[in-house]
């Protein structure tokens, strides 16, 4: 049966108005308009009034000179806008990793206590929850600092275990273990045993799996590593060798023009861009060799392709990060090559007990212990607490959202009780925790930019400073927002990497 | 509606009329489908589909699942997109002219699998809610019109609760009710006593027979054979995307040629 | 039961009050079981509530001794309450400020009334917290460092409260209830009966020209007790009318109604009755009123036609006629006022055909669209109009109303962006989903107080040369924007969790996208969302504190950076930090808890 021709009035030609195609990217292509001229607008506008007001925004200000005190960091009297910057960043960056890490500690005793049978201990943890989580961090962090600085005085014979641990209102004060000179050799030597414990690992599972002997491979592993750890102490000067080759990549580095990182880079986005569309045609290829394809799927080819041109023009335009990858890959090796460059009585660690000095009229921490500033630790306590609030509800939440059907099989099976919390309740749950979890690290993340109000010197109390000294507001803001975003985008890669792993284990 | 041939089987829903089909070759075509081919990625849905529907034919679509009459009979009001062929829907063709497009889904009902009513709201808002704001009838008047409809499929003391209050069975006579409300020339079924309790299945199936018997052309896909047998007047069966056999009842369940269509029939039979 | 009370139980346990605070749910057990169950159900358990409860009486007793010392200056807070309320705002217009808060509890007490809000719990177990909290109490005394007297008294106090609940538990059957919002009343009625008893207070401040505070002797019992009074009067008055419209009127008008005030409260409150706007009357005669006039007229008739079914496609080629022309207006020189009425009314006109019908529907929208254009004339209008309120400092709230303001125009602003954003997200527009996923990822990439920093620095290098927005201003676009982006996330969540079945029904049925969105997909998302918007809604209030890093008066910059600098008052920070702690504490714990009870009935009502 084969149709007829019907009596249609149907013209083959669809107005442009009334196609729904046209009229979908028309409409983006407007709002797109909208929003590149608003932006514009704005720009312009901006641009006027800061010329108006003799303000020109660039980055020289990085390279200048500065006259800025920092409370604490690897620079207290920095002498570059950068170099300020730049430990604002480190300190954010020790804030963020000290909190993530003992939030997720304090986070996880606070969940399972939550959960547990005792009655007190469960009242205790989510009273815990329900007051911190209900106070704005910032008036938490207000009130830590507010206590620390009407702590008594640095005297000296302080402290609660004297010559050890100080506590007073210029911070808390406590012995610190720290890398010297021959740790780089020294880490060289682990890693070498990291690769030989990834051998003996398998080798044990083999053993295990064939003859069914428990022969714990994942300890032998752990036991191969701390091995080459003791053995490093004594051996590591001889991979002092390695700043040889570390210094022709570093030489060769100085000598390439700026116009071979451009070329490289050019070449990889290119490559990618034409690599993804070949893939993506190939996907929408049928067995007949038929290819459909949307308009939306041509937007996607239209926009890698773009894309890529955009990254070699900018490129091209912008020689500066050609020249700064060069330049920064020619320092990191040169560092390098002097941690390795050195002789063989450097220890990989050394240990330094806080001491008390008596400048002027009052006395104040050494540099030889590890010491919190109460700025530090005010921030560092308020992120902490907070956090652990949201992570303990997180962790409860993943426990509790494991049917209760899973243990009761594992019982069925003859597990006991710690064997069905580790291979059966736990693996399931941090499947569950971990996505709200990892929100809670950007947002522990984020929440060390409130130090601000306590004066540590992190990257926005630094920036602040930085833009009232220079007058360089967009400039800075800018930095801002790449350090921020740069740091969310690696916690998020991590996480995903973990997630994705989990599902793995899962299957 | 005098010609209305259905195998006389065991309730007879109109005069019997045995043996016969209804002579539809004079009527409208109301469905010309010419050669039509969709493609998801590099799998093939749809390969060259043609055929003709006539005004107040009823056409039962059968075949294994994966063998395309749901993409088929959705492609029929554009909820997805054929990408070569024709498609012309009571003379209008199925483009990207805004027009057609609105036309055309006024102009054919569908009622889906998993009924699909509106959650939110109550069982007389989601029939009228469409003649409202599409067809700009005045609210009582579409009231008025949910009611008689929701009479027509026999649950008019529902019409003041919320669909998750009714049983399966209730949702989908809703949802026919939903769907007859903009007083379509053409319903699409797509399967829809698949996920009703066996003891639903049948107040379902009289009203899709009433409906037929009303002389409104219909496509229905299904599993339900006996439905096939007593109220199509063609059969399609489909694989692979493509149209392997078509007949009247008798032809297709008596006598299939291809050995496709017998092979189909041993399993499901 | 509030936290303190629960915690106050924990340590009741010794005094012999387990069974009370045994939660209603859980089957009873004899005091004796109940604690072995609970507390001593292996060896292990038992070092840990010996160990906790040990812990738990030194915390209690650490704080109590903070918070009971004689050097705390707890006068600071009960001096500067004013202040910490409304900043500097003068004391002769203060009855601005009491009939916006009488506006506020009027439209609560109607909408309690009106959406029934309120369970009941049966007098047995209102005992049984009062009992437990007697208990707390009398712990509490016990462990404070007060004088032999105070704790006799204090003692004695804590007797008579679980006292009273224990007979009401005894006495009242378990069949007889309360409604909850009697007992909000009474505990009401309590607090204001005590400003007539309590000179709280005894301070008063003076403001003076220079940012200096200076607080004097007064009381601020004597100075509220009056107005307090007529307010909960007002409220019970706005709820018993409440309850005769619900019962009398039409009900759905009237939440409607109520809905309506409530999203116009804030601006009405803001721009009318606090800013006490110098209105130019010549200027609004001459000027604004006929744009609106002539606004209002003309399109009106322009939407009254293209909601006419019959008009067609002609129809969508006006109103993109009217949108270019929107736009065009921003190459020429013109008010900015006619530039926005253009842009509303490009609006109404695209969004004519789905809202076109009969005459009735068409009736409608032109009401709509006129009060709109009534609500944005008016509110432009009044923005540009110059207040007669005059403040130290630069803007004429601060304080706790301040931190609500920001929190209500923040959220009210973000709400209908954030909406956009997730819109846009999930549509299947590839730019819009681009410009919408680049634009949330950004936002969530960084903190907020780069945001705020940036917005109060950069706004006035952004506006055209004449125009000024103030920092409270620009702070709230910057918190707004931070805010829809988190929003949009939100919503997306339950756009997600609308079924594709859903669309697709509602494509079968001929609805056009613009249908489909209004009617369907968003009645629905908003539903599922309602937990995680109010969970936004809470976070929006916590933020507020980061506006005293960028120097605006809040609540938590007057406690940090203005009261300890009152000679009085010198180094009372620690105390009025825990006073502003305890105000966001209730605020944000009340609201979480109000969102689980809601959760807790739509998820009944649902399917």
């Amino acid at each position: 049966m084969t149709a007829p021709t019907t009596q249609e009035r149907v013209s083959h030609r669809v107005p442009l108005w009334r196609d729904v195609v046209v009229l979908k990217w028309v409409t983006q292509v407007v709002l797109l308009a909208v929003v590149l001229s608003a932006m514009w607008f704005l720009a312009t506008q901006a641009g006027d009034n800061l010329r108006a007001r003799n303000i020109v925004s660039t980055f020289d200000f990085l390279e200048r000179p500065i006259d800025i005190q920092l409370s604490e960091g690897i620079d207290t009297k920095p002498d570059t806008g950068a170099r300020a910057l730049w430990t604002g960043m480190v300190n954010t960056l020790r804030m963020s990793i000290a909190g993530i890490l003992f939030a997720t500690l304090l986070g996880i005793v606070v969940g399972l206590a939550r959960l547990s049978d005792n009655w007190l201990i469960s009242r205790l943890a989510s009273t815990w929850i329900e007051t911190l989580r209900n106070i704005p961090l910032l008036v938490q962090i207000a009130f830590y600092f507010s206590v620390l600085t009407t702590l008594p005085r640095v005297g000296l014979g302080t402290g609660p275990i004297n010559g050890w641990f100080h506590i007073s209102n210029k911070g808390i004060s406590m012995p610190r273990v720290f890398i010297a000179d021959g740790f780089y050799q020294w880490l060289t030597v682990v890693g070498v045993g990291a690769v030989a414990a990834h051998y003996v690992r398998r080798h044990r599972q083999r053993i295990q799996d064939e003859t069914g002997a428990m022969t714990s491979p994942i300890l032998w592993g752990m036991g191969t590593v701390a091995l080459f750890g003791v053995i490093g102490i004594f051996v590591h000067p001889v991979f002092s060798w390695l700043g040889v080759p570390l210094g022709a990549i570093a030489d060769l580095l100085d000598s390439l023009p700026v116009i071979a990182p451009q070329i490289l880079f050019s070449v990889i986005a290119l490559g990618a861009a034409a690599r993804w569309i070949t893939r993506f045609l190939s996907a929408h290829r049928s067995a007949r060799g038929h290819l459909s394809i949307s308009d939306d799927d041509w937007f996607r080819i239209a926009f890698a392709t773009l894309a890529a041109l955009a990254v070699v023009v900018m490129l091209v335009r912008w020689t500066g990060f050609s020249s700064w990858t060069l330049n920064s890959g020619r320092d990191l090796f040169e560092v390098l090559e002097n941690k390795f460059d050195v002789d063989g009585a450097a220890r990989p660690f050394d240990a330094m007990r806080p001491d008390i000095i008596q400048k002027g009229k009052f006395p104040n921490y050494g540099k030889s212990g590890l010491t919190m500033s109460i700025g530090f630790a005010a921030v560092f306590f308020g992120v902490v607490f907070y956090t652990s609030a949201f992570i303990g509800e997180n962790v409860r939440g993943g426990i509790l959202a494991v049917p209760k059907g899973q243990s009761e099989a594992a019982m069925a099976v003859g597990l006991g009780r710690g064997q069905i919390l580790r291979h059966v309740v736990l693996p399931q749950a941090v499947r569950i925790i971990l996505p709200p979890t990892g929100n809670q690290y950007l947002n522990l993340l984020k929440n060390t930019s409130l130090a601000v109000a306590v004066g540590y010197s992190e990257i926005v109390q630094v920036g602040q400073t930085t833009f009232n000294q220079t007058g360089m507001t967009l400039p800075v803001v800018v930095i801002w927002m790449l350090f921020y975003l740069s740091c969310s985008l690696s916690i998020s890669v991590v996480v995903n990497w973990f997630n994705v792993r989990m599902k793995l284990v899962e299957r | 509606m005098t010609d209305a041939a259905t195998e006389p089987t065991a309730e007879p829903m109109s005069e019997p009329a045995a043996g016969q089909t209804r002579d539809l070759s004079n009527a409208r075509d109301m469905i010309v489908c010419e050669d039509v081919s969709k493609w998801y990625g590099d799998f093939q849905a749809l390969d060259g589909i043609s055929t003709t529907i006539k005004e107040q034919e009823v056409v039962v679509v059968l075949g294994p699942s994966g063998s395309g009459k749901s993409t088929w009979i959705r492609c029929i009001n554009r909820l997805e997109v054929h990408q070569e062929g024709r498609i012309v829907v009571d003379d209008v063709e199925l483009t990207n002219d805004l027009r057609n497009i609105e036309q055309i889904r006024s102009e054919v009902g569908m009622v889906f699998q998993q009924f699909n009513l509106f959650p939110h709201l109550k069982v007389i808002d989601n029939v009228s809610l469409a003649p409202i704001w599409v067809r700009k009838k005045p609210r009582v008047e579409a009231e008025e019109q949910a009611m008689a409809l929701l009479e027509r499929v026999g649950i008019p003391e529902q019409a003041h609760k919320y669909p998750g209050q009714l049983s399966g069975g209730q949702q989908q006579r809703v949802a026919i009710a939903r769907a007859l409300a903009m007083e379509p020339r053409i319903m699409l079924f797509d399967e829809v006593t698949s996920a009703l309790d066996p003891e639903m299945v049948k107040e379902v199936l009289d009203i899709m027979k009433t409906l037929a018997l009303s002389g409104m052309t219909m496509m229905v896909v299904t599993h339900e054979m006996g439905f096939a047998k007593e109220v199509a007047d063609r059969i399609i069966f489909m694989e692979e995307g493509q149209i392997v056999e078509q007949g009247t009842p008798q032809h297709f369940f008596e006598n299939p040629t291809e050995d496709r269509t017998k092979l189909f029939l041993s399993q499901i039979l | 039961m509030s936290e303190f009370t629960g915690l106050g139980a924990d340590l009741g346990m010794s005094t012999g009050t387990i069974p009370a605070v045994a939660s209603p749910q859980t089957p009873k057990l004899p005091p004796r079981e109940w604690v072995r169950a609970n507390l001593f159900s292996s060896p292990f358990n038992s070092v840990l509530t010996v160990v906790s409860s040990l812990i738990i009486l030194a915390i209690t007793r650490g704080l109590l001794s903070f918070i009971f010392n004689p050097q705390r200056q707890w006068d600071a807070t009960a001096t500067n309450l004013r202040l910490l309320m409304t900043q500097a705002y003068p004391e002769e217009q203060y009855l601005r400020i009491w009939v916006s808060v009488a506006v506020i509890l009027t439209l609560t007490g109607l909408s309690l009334a009106v959406w029934r809000a309120g369970s009941a719990v049966s007098i047995a177990n209102v005992g049984r917290r009062l009992l437990s909290f007697g208990c707390t109490l009398a712990l509490f005394a016990l462990l404070a460092p007060f004088s032999a007297r105070a704790t006799i008294i204090w003692l004695l106090i804590a007797v008579a409260v679980a006292g009273g609940g224990g007979t009401l538990r005894r006495l009242a059957d378990s069949e007889r209830t309360i409604s909850t919002l009697a007992l909000v009343l009474i505990g009401l009625s309590g607090l204001v009966g005590s400003l007539w008893v309590v000179p709280y207070g005894n301070h008063t401040f003076e403001l003076h020209r220079t940012p200096r505070v200076i607080a004097e002797p007064g009381t601020v019992a004597l100075s509220t007790k009056f107005p307090w009074t007529i307010m909960l009067l007002i409220a019970v008055a706005a709820y018993f009318l409440g309850t005769y419209l619900r019962d009398r009127g039409s009900l759905n008008a009237t939440r409607t109604t109520l809905a309506l005030l409530w999203l116009l409260m804030p601006p009405v409150l803001l721009y009318l009755v606090l800013r006490d706007p110098d209105f130019d009357m010549g200027h609004v005669f001459g000027t604004d009123i006929p744009i609106f006039l002539a606004c209002a007229v003309l399109g009106g008739a322009l939407l009254n036609w293209l909601a006419r079914p019959s008009t067609g496609e002609i129809g969508r080629i006006v109103a993109a006629l009217v949108l270019i022309a929107a736009f065009a207006t921003f190459l020429t020189p013109m008010r900015m006022i006619v530039r926005l009425d253009l842009l509303m009314l490009a609006a109404f006109a695209l969004a004519a055909p789905t809202f076109s019908g009969g005459p009735r529907a068409r009736r409608n929208y032109v009401i709509g669209w006129l009060g709109l254009l009534g609500v944005m004339s008016w509110l432009v209008t009044a923005v540009n109009t110059p207040s007669t309120i005059e403040v130290p400092g630069q803007f004429f709230l601060g304080g706790l109303s301040l931190t609500l303001m920001v929190a209500i125009f923040t959220i009210v602003i973000s709400f209908p962006l954030g909406l956009a954003l997730a819109l846009a997200r999930t549509s299947n527009m590839p730019i819009f989903r681009l410009l919408a996923t680049w634009f949330i990822e950004f936002v969530r990439g960084v903190p907020m107080i780069t945001i705020l920093i940036f917005f109060s620095i950069m706004v006035p290098l952004f506006l055209p040369p004449g125009m000024h927005l103030s920092e409270v201003a620009a702070v709230i676009i910057g918190y707004s924007l931070f805010s829809a982006a988190y929003l949009a996330e939100n919503v997306r969540g339950g756009l997600q969790s609308v079924t594709r079945g859903q669309h697709e029904a509602a494509e079968a049925v001929g609805m056009t996208t613009s249908q489909k969105t209004m009617f369907i997909v968003l009645p629905q998302a908003l539903r599922v969302s309602i937990p995680p918007l109010v969970g936004h809604c809470i976070g929006v209030f916590k933020e507020t504190s980061l506006l005293a890093i960028i120097g605006l008066f809040d609540v938590l910059y007057i406690a940090r950076n203005v009261m300890p600098n009152q000679t009085e008052f010198m180094g009372s920070t620690k105390e009025n930090i825990l006073f502003v702690s305890l105000i966001y504490w209730l605020f944000c714990y009340q609201m979480s808890k109000a969102s689980q009870r809601l959760e807790q009935r739509t998820g009944l009502g649902e399917r």
